[in-house]
């Protein structure tokens, strides 16, 4: 009796959660006339939706500059990142502690406050409609160099101390000793960040102008409210559709990876 | 089709008009080029197709009768507007020598800049101007320093247009004057035509999300008439918490609250075109755009309605264009014997002819040079009578950020009924104070 | 002291490594977020539409600010949405937490479902939800004025709007804290419980007694998160609404982003942004004060 209780409750949440994605992607491949009622089939299933969107939007250049601007953000973070993190865990030098304090500092500075001024910068380097503008800002963050501090600290000395006197240079300790023993802290930094930097709209809109730079999600987002869509709901639900397949992919087999990242992070932010 | 002939008939004739003309003013010009050395300006017209074709044949002649002043016309880039490039093209000093896209909404921006020279420094700009446009209409774009930066070159007034069907079938054969004739108008024209209780026809209809534009096709055009020809601004202030702006917002407000305007945001294209509402508050690139997408419209052209208390002429916005010279200009006085061109008579017909738009003169209607045009389109006749009776916009700072705040009253005083027409004065005149201020 | 100078060379090896690791850091941070900063505070005090060269304009933002009805109306509306989003966040994520952490099958599924919306970009939960809300021919009006409700204006409706995108932030963000509670569900001692049900405590009381004081940190995290992503707000309202009706969803970054790149004013909008930033910063203290110094129990 309660069993069936509880399980009627996630069952519920569930399709709460669930149904309209899978609304929203039988229905972008309806026709127009069709997508109104909230049943899932169709009997006239179409791609011409799809094919709309491709012809009116370059959405196949934004998703190559959405893969660029993400990969180049999750690997100067990942590398730069473990580099400052392992400084600031095992590495002795002076002004180790004030850096750290700055670091933790940078990471409870809305952004509200610098979005601003960076973009100036941006305009004051010429470099606005530019991938470096679009990346710039995100090449580091305090909250995966804290990340990496936090897990490096627990690596035996011991280890490090082995490689020393093997000669290895600190640069080779890192990759080569340290990365492959940190495997969860890496997957974790790496998909926070590519999926922040995918989902990113706002700083594209800012720095970022011309439609063959366009990131997906800001070119699927000025689709939607310019008046590309025409209204027409069938392309605007292909085009968030397509914008989130990548992620939906991606999260369907590292799954536990995700929640784990998400979990994780979230404890020590 | 026969509307095609007559107007490529109307530009043979006003092309040989031009040559017979330019041929005749070859000898006594150009001046002050003697030297040999060929000067080139450079013009940016409008953007839009017709205005192209227009700067188009405009500089061909002129090149061809001034060998010593050579001009190039550049075209602005569509993806953005005017005013964003124009700012741009100061900041990196690449402005061009003429430009008659000028919205005098901008202008204060530009000269802030330091981008526009003074045309009044020209020994015949008075004549000249005088004896184009009325003094009535030429007075407000002088600048706060009592200089012109801009020298007025067409306005597109705001007026009704009705459909006179829609009129005819609920028995009126007038068009509306006063609002009580309109509320009474509105009251029979709103109608459920199949009788499933959902209104199909309504009196009007206006966008009603808050985009500071859309305000220069009610509110200010409204306004301009209710109050017999004030804008916003006197001397430099705000000045438009009066009893004119209050029974404007009220007029607004009994339209949403009677709903004789819908309260949703019309999909599926424009519901006059598709005679969905009887009233339709445009210009007059809007003749051409109903003669060509919906020919079967009846449709006539009247004032915009004014408080019952009105009397005299009934003004309204004119979306003005002028033209300015720039700061960076080399030849500034080879690029105002341009400007003069631009503004002849024979070229105003030329302008009315390829854009239908409405040159700022006074002799519109009495100049037998244009007679032809206006027997051919006798509804511009309607625009070329309100053409006097215009006003444009202040050249105030933040413009845009001022009829945002107009915007922001208007939806919650007209569209939603959340507040009195005196709160929603007093709201945003109050907030354009506050931006007026933050300028100083 | 000897052992000291015995390990100079290598120490000497660590510090002078140690400052090249962190160079390129040091580079990021003078450009992206201390050059940021001290411009900052430049632009609080000049007017500049970036094309025109700046002008020094004194306390001039600040007099406008404090006169400025959208700048109050944007934090008062950040905040409603906050009030709304937070409480109603943290029972779902704490009921479905429960759920999900007793004898189950398939939690693996129902975990995976529930975070699912979390790491869709919000612009495609925003389009799809745009439909959901839709007045006339949305999936929920649909559905309400099938079982008799009605239909409501979900974001017609100047009063309802915040709520509506609150509602939806809500269902896309839950997934996070879920896992937040279960994490800090599964870190709760079981002899704790077994001892509590050896006293003849009940199931309710055991929550009240045990669960909530033993998940007090989780609640500090899932506070303070919820707030800093709240106070950042935008994708949801800039493109479901544009800040409407009646400027009813205007959120503090929205406001920021209009004045900033629609009516191009630099300096007035890195002043809301510093203001805003200080209101963020005290909220957050304040709250971390408020659920920390509260008695356990």
């Amino acid at each position: 009796m309660k069993a069936t209780a509880k399980y009627l409750a996630l069952g519920l949440g569930a399709i709460v959660f669930a149904y309209p994605f899978l609304w929203m992607i039988t229905s972008s491949l309806k026709p127009e006339a069709d997508i109104g009622g909230f049943g899932l089939w169709s009997t006239h299933f179409t791609l011409s939706n799809y094919a709309q969107v491709f012809e009116r939007i370059p959405l196949g250049r934004a998703f190559l500059n959405s893969i660029i601007v993400s990969l180049s953000s999750t690997v100067s973070v990942i590398v730069f990142g473990s580099m400052v993190g392992y400084a600031l865990a095992r590495l002795q030098f002076k002004g180790r502690g004030a850096l750290y304090a700055v670091v933790v500092f940078t990471m409870t500075l809305p952004f509200q406050i610098t979005l601003i001024p960076q973009y100036i910068l941006m305009v004051k380097l010429g470099i606005t409609d530019t991938y470096l503008a679009l990346v710039a800002p995100t090449l580091m963050t305090a909250f995966s160099i804290i990340l990496f501090r936090q897990f490096f600290i627990y690596i035996p000395q011991a280890l490090i101390d082995a490689a020393r006197i093997d000669g290895c240079s600190e640069l080779r300790i890192l990759f080569r000793v340290i990365w492959p023993l940190s495997r969860p802290v890496v997957i974790t930094v790496s998909l926070l960040t590519f999926m922040s930097s995918w989902n990113e709209v706002l700083w594209p809109l800012i720095v970022v102008r011309n439609r063959s730079l366009m990131t997906m999600p800001q070119l699927v987002t000025l689709f939607t409210i310019g008046g590309e869509a025409e209204s027409l709901l069938g392309l605007q639900l292909a085009a968030a559709t397509l914008l989130a397949l990548p992620i939906i992919i991606a999260y369907s087999f590292f799954q536990r990876y995700f929640i784990e990242s998400m979990a994780s992070a979230g404890i020590k932010g | 089709m026969s509307r095609g002939i007559v107007r490529s008939i109307m530009l043979v004739i006003s092309v040989c008009t031009l040559l017979w003309w330019t041929g005749c003013s070859n000898q006594k010009s150009p001046q002050g080029s003697g030297s040999g050395e060929v000067v080139e300006l450079t013009y940016w017209p409008a953007p839009n197709p017709q205005e192209m074709q227009l700067a188009d044949t405009l500089v061909r002649r002129w090149n061809r009768t001034h060998p010593g002043i050579q001009v190039r016309m550049q075209s602005i880039p569509v993806s953005q507007s005017t005013e964003e490039v124009l700012l741009a093209a100061i900041a990196g000093k690449t402005t061009p020598d003429v430009c008659s896209n000028i919205w005098p909404g901008a202008l204060h921006e530009y000269t802030r800049a330091g981008g526009l020279i003074a045309l009044d420094q020209f020994s015949d700009f008075d004549s000249i101007a005088l004896a184009r446009t009325p003094h009535d209409l030429l007075e407000p774009f002088r600048s706060e320093n009592g200089r012109f930066y801009q020298i007025p070159w067409k306005t597109n007034p705001v007026m009704m247009f009705y459909n006179v069907r829609m009129f005819e079938e609920v028995g009126i054969t007038k068009a509306p004057r006063t609002y009580s004739e309109f509320f009474a108008a509105a009251k029979k024209l709103t109608r459920d035509l199949d009788g499933d209780g959902q209104t199909d026809v309504w009196a009007g209809e206006r966008d009603i999300r808050p985009i500071w534009w859309q305000r220069l096709f009610d509110f200010y055009p409204f306004y301009i008439a209710a109050s017999g020809g004030k804008t916003l601004f006197k001397a430099g202030e705000p000045d438009f918490n009066d009893e004119d702006a209050k029974s404007v917002f009220m007029f607004f407000q009994e339209c949403y609250m009677e709903n004789y305007f819908p309260h949703t945001y019309f999909q599926g294209g424009d519901p006059f075109l598709l005679e969905k509402k009887a009233t339709h508050f445009a210009g007059p690139w809007e003749v051409a755009t109903l003669h060509s997408l919906a020919p079967h419209i009846r449709f006539d052209v009247a004032p915009l309605p004014v408080p019952d208390r009105h009397t005299g002429p009934v003004y309204t916005y004119g979306d003005y264009k002028n033209i300015g010279v720039f700061g960076t200009t080399k030849h500034p006085h080879e690029a105002w014997e341009f400007v003069k061109y631009l503004m002849l008579a024979e070229h105003d017909l030329l302008l009315l002819t390829i854009t239908n738009q409405v040159p700022v003169r006074g002799d519109l209607l009495t100049n037998h040079l244009f007679s032809e045009y206006f027997r051919q389109n006798p509804k511009m006749v309607r625009f070329a009578e309100q053409a006097i009776s215009t006003r444009g916009v202040d050249a105030a700072p933040d413009l845009k950020e001022i009829l945002d705040a107009i915007s922001q009253v208007y939806e919650s005083c007209a569209v939603y009924g959340k507040v009195t027409p005196a709160e929603a004065v007093d709201g945003a005149f109050r907030r354009t104070q506050m931006i007026v201020k933050w300028n100083k | 002291m000897t052992s000291l100078w015995k390990f100079d060379s290598p120490r000497h090896r660590q510090s002078k490594t140690g400052y090249w690791f962190v160079l390129p850091y040091a580079v990021f941070f003078g450009g992206f977020v201390a050059y940021p900063l001290i411009f900052s505070f430049v632009l609080l005090f000049h007017r500049w539409n970036v094309v025109t060269p700046m002008e020094w304009i004194g306390l001039k933002n600040f007099e406008r600010l404090f006169s400025d009805p959208l700048f109050f109306k944007a934090i008062i509306n950040t905040l409603k949405f906050l009030l709304i989003h937070i409480p109603l966040q943290m029972v779902v994520a704490l009921g479905l937490a429960v759920l999900l952490n007793s004898k189950l099958k398939c939690r693996g599924f129902f975990r995976a479902v529930f975070f699912l919306p979390v790491v869709v970009s919000g612009v495609v939960v925003t389009i799809l939800w745009q439909q959901l809300y839709a007045f006339d021919s949305g999936l929920l009006n649909r559905m309400l004025s099938a079982v008799g409700i009605g239909r409501v204006p979900w974001l017609i409706d100047p009063d309802m709007a915040m709520l509506s995108i609150a509602l939806m932030a809500t269902w896309k963000n839950v997934g996070i804290y879920i896992i937040l509670f279960l994490v800090g569900l599964q870190d709760v001692p079981r002899e704790l419980y077994e001892s509590a049900s050896i006293d003849g405590a009940t199931r309710a009381r055991q929550f009240f007694r045990i669960t909530l004081p033993m998940l007090r940190p989780t609640f500090v995290v899932v506070v303070v998160l919820s707030t800093i992503g709240g106070f950042s707000l935008f994708v949801e309202p800039y493109v479901l609404t544009g800040g409407g009706p009646m400027e009813s969803t205007l959120s503090a970054v929205l406001y920021i982003y209009n004045q900033a790149f629609y009516f191009n004013h630099m300096g007035y909008a890195a002043t809301l942004g510093f203001v805003f930033a200080l209101i963020i910063l005290g909220v957050v203290l304040l709250q971390r004060k408020v659920i920390e110094t509260e008695p356990t129990t």
